[in-house]
């Protein structure tokens, strides 16, 4: 099954990231924390990346552009989840490297939906 | 305004020079009057002296000589007429009127007791020759011309009057004197306007120099040479003035340098009203997320199942939830909207057709446990607007709702978008008919206001914060649209909301031909709801 990885800095999220995409079968890690969750992607690259935007020290965007930065994470199908719901906010996360984008406050079968599609089409990518 | 400089100068030297001129043409007509009256004075005084004087040698002369000694008398009356330059004939005349002697110029004639004496029949005259005293008087001559004529009587040594002595004086030198002393008048004139000419230009000059220089300043400052200052040492109205007008610049820059202040205050306000809003939003979206999430999974059977009366509970729970999110998410867009011009403000080409279709299918779940009819009719070939997908989407999603939300089950939504012309500009309208509670006349103009509604009882019974409808109109005028209501109360509203098609070459295209335009109508219903 699929290996998702989950960065957000509000435990409670990260919960029911985690709790919703175990329902649904993925595999799931998690991190609070920007730097280390870059780290441990790149050591071990996951099938898809779930960011949240806003996080202290390390945010969303600055570590999206580091992980398209590195040949191991440009390949990684990103879904930013983020509180701003603005269009401008979202083209500039997808031309910064994102693959698709949620807004709080979203539904679970949306998230699933989303990361379904997103995995499909890295696969079908993958295979030509 | 270079055509006007130096036209002061000119005013004042104009002025200047009239002054003068008018005090020299006074003052030479008066010293030219008193001068001729001074003269003609002295010309008679001279006249009854001579008169006084001469009267008793020429009466004696003609005793002496009588007419015998021609040459004798001749040169004796040629000395006396010497003595006085502007006698012109002398006669000694009897007091009875007969003529003895007259001298003309350069001729004297005797006339003896004659027959061919002529007589003095000027009864005037005659009674200045009968008289004792000597008199004077002006006299005109049968040409026109003035003569002062003096009579004094001789008296014998015996006190005998039997002769007078009438004196002729011509004015000639005196009117000689008056046309030289005009002609100098006017020669003194002449040269004087010259100099009047030149003294005045320099007077004004000197009050001008002062004036351009405040213009000069003036201007400086126009320029937006803020800090320049005139600097006119005057002494007068004009130094006052360039001071009261520094002052006035002083001030002017004082509240430039605050209102720039003022502005600076108001951006730095306005970028953290929007960091604030930022922040809160995702503060509250984030545990709103959470809450959503979790609540889904429970009542969809996702974390175990549940007993039946928790179940109600966590619907109850989603729903508050939902509407805490919409609330949420109207306080974003509006305090965008705040800032949002049509500068800054992403444009696309929409179609209305399907977005409007899209918000229709988003309500549509809402109306079906409420035996409503929902329809939506759209025009065929409706034009492309330019607009922000994102905001129009959220006007008819407002409105749609609106109309859904105050309509009592069992009634009816009619949408219809069709084109329009408005303000000759051409666009679509759309029309949200509801047949709902309506809204009091008085309240029309006041429910696009923001935190607005009808009856402070619906906040509770139908939700909302009253942003709803401040945030249509907000977005629609700022794509340079139009919203307006008609409502009946009991009976339903209609909302119009009329925006501009995008203008292709700077020209707006109509579609279609007005006429045809209501029949295709309904033939092409995009979405019937009956239930």
């Amino acid at each position: 099954m699929a290996r998702i990885f989950v960065v957000d800095d509000e435990p409670d999220m990260v919960d029911l990231l985690a709790t919703i995409l175990r329902a649904d079968g993925f595999e799931v890690e998690t991190d609070t924390d920007g730097r280390s969750a870059l780290a441990r992607m790149l050591a071990d690259t996951p099938d898809l990346v779930l960011l949240d935007l806003m996080m202290p020290d390390l945010d969303g965007m600055e570590l999206l552009k580091l992980l398209r930065l590195d040949p191991k994470g440009a390949g990684v199908p990103v879904l930013v989840v983020s509180a701003r719901s603005g269009h401008q906010d979202q083209l500039g996360t997808l031309q910064l490297g994102a693959n698709a984008y949620i807004c709080k406050p979203f539904s679970p079968r949306e998230l699933v939906r989303q990361v379904h599609q997103l995995l499909a089409n890295s696969q079908g990518e993958t295979r030509e | 305004m270079s055509r006007r400089r130096g036209r002061l100068q000119t005013r004042i030297a104009r002025h200047i020079a009239f002054a003068v001129v008018v005090s020299l043409v006074a003052s030479a007509l008066v010293l030219v009057v008193f001068r001729h009256r001074g003269v003609q004075r002295n010309m008679e005084r001279s006249a009854r002296t001579y008169a006084s004087l001469i009267s008793t040698p020429l009466a004696n002369i003609v005793g002496f000589l009588g007419s015998g000694g021609q040459d004798l008398l001749d040169q004796q009356v040629a000395r006396l007429r010497e003595l006085n330059e502007d006698v012109e004939r002398i006669e000694i005349v009897s007091v009875r009127g007969r003529v003895v002697l007259r001298s003309e110029v350069g001729e004297v004639v005797v006339y003896e007791d004659g027959v061919d004496a002529p007589r003095v029949t000027d009864l005037d005259l005659l009674h200045a020759i009968s008289g004792l005293e000597s008199t004077a008087s002006r006299v005109s001559r049968l040409d026109g011309s003035r003569a002062y004529r003096v009579v004094a009587p001789v008296v014998s040594q015996w006190g005998r009057h039997t002769f007078s002595f009438v004196g002729t004086f011509s004015y000639d030198r005196v009117d000689q004197e008056l046309r030289s002393s005009l002609w100098l008048s006017a020669l003194i004139l002449a040269a004087g306007l010259g100099l009047t000419q030149w003294v005045s230009v320099t007077l004004a000059g000197g009050i001008t120099s002062d004036v351009e220089k405040l213009r000069e300043g003036v201007q400086r400052i126009q320029e937006g040479h803020l800090a320049e200052r005139v600097s006119v040492a005057s002494r007068d109205e004009i130094e006052e003035l360039a001071e009261a007008f520094n002052l006035m610049a002083d001030e002017l820059l004082a509240t430039i340098r605050r209102l720039r202040e003022a502005n600076r205050e108001l951006e730095t306000l306005d970028q953290t009203k929007a960091d604030l809003v930022a922040n809160v939003s995702h503060e509250l979206k984030t545990p709103l997320t959470a809450l959503r999430g979790y609540l889904e999974l429970m009542s969809e059977g996702g974390l175990g199942g549940i007993a039946d009366e928790a179940q109600r509970a966590v619907m109850v729970c989603r729903k508050n939830v939902q509407r805490l999110s919409l609330r949420v998410e109207e306080l974003v867009q509006l305090s965008r909207l705040d800032r949002f011009t049509a500068l800054d403000s992403t444009r696309e080409d929409v179609d209305l057709s399907s977005l409007l279709e899209g918000v229709f299918e988003t309500i549509k779940p809402r109306v079906e446990d409420r035996r409503m009819e929902f329809v939506l009719r759209v025009e065929p070939d409706l034009p492309v607007l330019e607009a922000n997908i994102e905001q129009v989407e959220r006007v008819f999603l407002n409105l749609f709702d609106n109309a859904v939300k105050f309509t009592p089950k069992g009634g009816s939504v009619l949408i219809s978008a069709e084109h329009s012309v408005h303000d000759g500009r051409a666009g679509v309208q759309v029309r949200i008919t509801d047949s709902g509670i309506g809204i009091p006349a008085a309240e029309l103009v006041r429910i696009f206001d923001r935190f607005h509604q009808v009856d402070p009882s619906s906040r509770r019974r139908f939700g909302g914060m009253g942003l709803g409808l401040s945030l249509v109109r907000s977005i629609v005028e700022a794509h340079r649209g139009a919203v307006w209501v008609e409502s009946e109360q009991h009976v339903g509203s209609t909302f119009f909301v009329w925006l501009p098609t995008a203008d292709v070459g700077g020209v707006s295209l109509v579609k279609g031909a007005p006429s045809a335009r209501l029949e295709n109508a309904d033939e092409d219903r995009l979405a019937v709801e009956e239930m």
